[in-house]
């Protein structure tokens, strides 16, 4: 859901990512919906605060794109050291999820119906569409051609018997 | 006389249903273990670039930075949870929250946070 209008400083995490964290970390344990908004504000200022920090030291470093490794040293540098370990295993699977999505769609390249059947059959079903929408407009068309013939017969035949019957009424005619 | 212009319009290209025809490649989702973060990692990112001095962060940057950001949560809510336990309640109220905040060096930062 991007939102191109309203600020960037209203972004926050989801409420419903945080939710189901705090579940999974405190099993049965129950909390007031403020104190989750907070968690939520708190989480959205952990981010900011931390890749602020990896941006100065990315600055510092020459380099112009924030690095894994600048946002550990940030981490370290403000007292959240802790983290780096668990931090890292994340690194190692980024790298495993990468090689092995490679690998998949490959494989589906290879298995299952190829792409140039896919898009075949698509078009085949557009063009059906298509045409069933055309045959629907066309009748749609031929019944409205028809109501209008029919009304002009009426208001023909009508006219002519008031013609036929008193030649001074003449408002009959407008009544198309 | 019925207006059966108006309703007449044909809708363009919809096909059968939208999606049905072409099926898109799925990402591998959770590999035993392999999962990235729970945070969605688009809204991570949209985060770090709202800081006006950011100029760009690298995707394993921002993977690291949301997994940083879930054990920050984690944490917090389990130092909140001892403070309710002290106060001898079942419930985590926002005040557990102010407590541990107020009791970490590190949270320092969040006290702009607090009302």
């Amino acid at each position: 859901m991007a939102s191109s209008s309203g600020n960037d400083d209203d972004l926050t995490i989801p409420r419903a990512a945080i939710n189901k964290m705090i579940k999974e970390t405190l099993p049965n344990v129950r909390v007031a919906n403020d104190a989750r908004e907070l968690v939520v504000n708190c989480c959205t200022e952990f981010i900011h605060l931390i890749s602020s920090e990896a941006n100065e030291i990315c600055n510092k470093s020459e380099k112009k794109t924030i690095s894994p490794e600048h946002v550990i040293q940030a981490l370290e540098s403000l007292g959240f050291g802790s983290y780096i370990s668990e931090v890292k295993e994340v690194l190692q699977e980024c790298k495993t999820v990468a090689l092995k999505r490679r690998k998949a769609s490959s494989r589906l390249e290879n298995l299952g119906i190829p792409e140039e059947e896919l898009l075949r059959q698509q078009q085949e079903l557009f063009a059906k569409a298509r045409q069933q929408q055309a045959e629907l407009a066309q009748q749609e068309w031929l019944q409205m051609q028809q109501a209008a013939q029919q009304a002009q017969l009426a208001a023909a035949t009508a006219s002519a018997s008031n013609q036929a019957g008193s030649s001074q009424d003449e408002e009959d005619d407008d009544d198309i | 006389m019925a207006a059966a212009a108006g309703s007449g319009t044909p809708r363009e290209e919809e096909g059968p249903s939208g999606e049905a025809a072409a099926p898109q490649p799925q990402a591998p989702t959770s590999a035993p273990g392999a999962r990235l973060s729970r945070l969605p990692l688009a809204r991570v990112k949209a985060l770090v670039k709202a800081d006006p001095d950011v100029t760009l962060a690298g995707q394993e940057a921002i993977f690291i930075l949301a997994r940083a950001a879930e054990l920050f949560v984690e944490t917090i809510a389990k130092d909140a949870y001892c403070c309710a336990q002290q106060g001898k309640r079942k419930t985590l109220q926002r005040r557990d929250l102010d407590n541990a905040i107020e009791a970490v060096d590190e949270f320092a930062f969040l006290e702009g946070t607090l009302d």
